[in-house]
């Protein structure tokens, strides 16, 4: 690096050859790291938060975790980096971008070696929107799936909201994405330079008339120090704050008279699965219970049914407890059969059901791994493969 | 090799005779053999009971074996894809030990496979049917 900023202070090379100008270095290493391993975690970021399937969101988190981390690097780099990495180099205001706009449209713009207004404009929205979009994340992390380090004090209802915003903020993140490529397909154009190839090995060639910057030395020393501090901070203030309890997820072990009494025909339901009327009606039918008598003693019925009433959905806030407390009770109790079941479970094939450790439906523990717990973190789903003996 | 058998058959005996020595178990035999007023049960009308399809109750379950399987040292499973462990005593010594739980799953049972209850006499039948295998 140490060499690079040396070549980055002094004038630009002399041409050996008039007509071919020298490449020197513009982009240092750390900014090529920093901007191809962004583009990596946000194209995975973004498959994953559009395309997978809720299982995946465990590497959602993570890449769009690592997005942030880069993000607040390159922030710093912003200030401490050789020329063309600080924002001093290409942060300018409304009137510059729009004299630059105005001077393409007439053929006669600048060139830039390092970024040019537009483009340097466009970095800072790009950095920008993904704190924002990896902040609006962590909110819904917190508040509808119960995980990470603002789970403590989110609510579903927050989270479900701040979802919406997140979805949008990634959508603009698409769109700002492809100005940007579209924006350095067209400079490599119109400057008659692969800009791609030149962000891969940080030399792009130096003209007579580009752009003077103010040369800039990098303190590499500083940065990494302030970084790796700050980067250390936030991530055992992260990890300790995730490890606070969740804002309104169960903690109790299931009772265990329920657990024993509704957990011998099938494993005993989570009672944050039902809202309380559901768990009343179905409790005063045991003796038809889907077509099997499940009765009990007056007396242990009436411990379960006030245990279920206490613990019902109305009384949590996971997700499963706001979906299934909206559910019609004069309908049914049955969990499988309500619509945020079937919509929720639509992409999975019958067969996948009919497999030897599943058997039906409603054998929530085969899959979820946490359903004892009534969490259903998407990340705890394990489906079962077919048995192969 | 034919020594084996004979220790294999005392093994077995003396396993099933440990069985069914249980106090728990014989008190609950002992319970319905009061009620039914009767001395000795069968293990024949036990096996019948509840290998027999049965008419008057549930359609989908309308035999014991429904759930419970037709190798009783092996376990069975609900319609709801659980687990139920063996009934033969052999297999499963905690079986017909506690007369609460004896009790309720013959109430739900019978009325969910026969749509009645079972008689006492019927109940320590297929008691005798586990115990002997
Ligand atoms: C005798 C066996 C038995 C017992 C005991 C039993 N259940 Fe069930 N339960 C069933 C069967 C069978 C089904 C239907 C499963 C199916 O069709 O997939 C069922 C289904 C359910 C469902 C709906 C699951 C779904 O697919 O959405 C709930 C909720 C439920 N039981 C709660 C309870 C509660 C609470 C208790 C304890 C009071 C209990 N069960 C005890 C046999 C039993
Ligand atoms: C065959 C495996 C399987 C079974 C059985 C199953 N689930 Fe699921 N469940 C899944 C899968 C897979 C998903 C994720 C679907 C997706 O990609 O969005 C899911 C998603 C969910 C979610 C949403 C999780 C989230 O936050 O995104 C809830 C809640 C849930 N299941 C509850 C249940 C309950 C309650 C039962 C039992 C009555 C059950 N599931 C049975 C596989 C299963
Ligand atoms: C719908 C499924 C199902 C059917 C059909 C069924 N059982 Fe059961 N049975 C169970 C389950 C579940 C248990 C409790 C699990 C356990 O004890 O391992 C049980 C337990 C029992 C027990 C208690 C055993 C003990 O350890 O004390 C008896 C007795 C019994 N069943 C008898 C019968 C008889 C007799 C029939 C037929 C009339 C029958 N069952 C049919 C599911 C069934």
């Amino acid at each position: 690096m140490a060499d690079e900023t040396l070549a980055l202070t002094s004038a630009p090379a002399q041409s050996s050859d008039r007509r071919k100008p020298v490449r020197v270095p513009v982009w240092d290493r750390f900014v090529r790291l920093f901007h191809w391993s962004l583009a990596a975690t946000i194209v995975v970021a973004t498959a994953t938060g559009f395309f997978a399937a809720a299982p995946r969101i465990d590497i959602h988190i993570w890449v769009g975790a690592a997005a942030l981390g880069l993000v607040v690097a390159r922030v710093i780099w912003g200030f401490l980096g050789p020329t063309h990495a600080r924002f001093s180099d290409f942060a300018t205001d409304r009137r510059t971008i729009f004299a630059h706009l105005s001077q393409i449209a007439a053929g006669k713009a600048e060139r830039h070696r390092g970024h040019n207004p537009l483009g340097g404009a466009m970095v800072l929205a790009l950095l920008g929107l993904i704190v924002a979009v990896a902040v609006t994340g962590v909110v819904v992390l917190g508040g509808v799936f119960k995980s990470g380090p603002l789970a403590f004090a989110t609510s579903f209802t927050t989270g479900w909201n701040v979802r919406v915003i997140h979805e949008l903020f990634s959508v603009a993140l698409v769109v700002l994405i492809a100005l940007h490529v579209a924006g350095v397909v067209f400079e490599s154009w119109r400057t008659h330079e692969n800009l791609a190839r030149a962000m891969v090995d940080g030399r792009k060639e130096a003209r007579p008339k580009d752009h003077a910057s103010g040369m800039k030395g990098a303190r590499p020393v500083t940065a990494i120090a302030i970084a790796g501090s700050l980067l250390a901070a936030l991530g055992s203030l992260a990890w300790v704050s995730s490890a606070r309890l969740p804002l309104g997820v169960p903690t109790a072990a299931l009772d265990p008279t329920y657990a024993e009494e509704c957990g011998d025909c099938h494993n005993a339901y989570h009672p944050t699965l039902l809202p309380r009327a559901s768990w009343s009606a179905l409790t005063a039918g045991l003796d038809d219970h889907f077509g099997e008598n499940a009765s009990l003693g007056p007396e242990t019925t009436q411990r379960i049914a006030s245990y279920l009433m206490a613990n019902a959905a109305e009384a949590f806030d996971t997700k499963p407890a706001n979906f299934f407390r909206q559910i019609d009770p004069l309908k049914s109790f049955t969990i499988t059969a309500t619509p945020f079941w079937t919509q929720t479970h639509r992409n999975i094939p019958t067969a996948v059901f009919d497999r030897t450790a599943v058997g039906v439906r409603g054998n929530c523990e085969a899959c979820h791994t946490d359903a004892a717990q009534g969490r259903f973190y998407p990340g705890a789903i394990d489906i079962p493969s077919e048995a192969t003996p | 090799m034919k020594i084996i058998y004979p220790i294999l058959t005392a093994a077995a005996l003396s396993v099933a005779t440990m069985a069914a020595a249980d106090p728990a178990r014989q008190a609950i035999v002992d319970f319905y053999a009061n009620a039914a007023g009767v001395t000795d049960f069968s293990a024949e009308g036990g096996k019948s009971l509840f290998e027999t399809t049965q008419v008057g109750g549930q359609p989908d379950t309308n035999v014991c074996t429904a759930c419970h399987g037709t190798n009783h040292t092996d376990t069975g499973r609900t319609r709801a894809g659980k687990t139920i462990e063996p009934m033969a005593v052999s297999a499963n010594p905690a079986r017909f030990t506690d007369l609460e739980k004896v009790e309720k799953w013959f109430r739900r049972n019978c009325d969910t496979v026969l749509g009645r209850q079972c008689t006492a006499h019927e109940k320590g039948n297929v008691i005798a049917y586990f115990s002997s295998l």
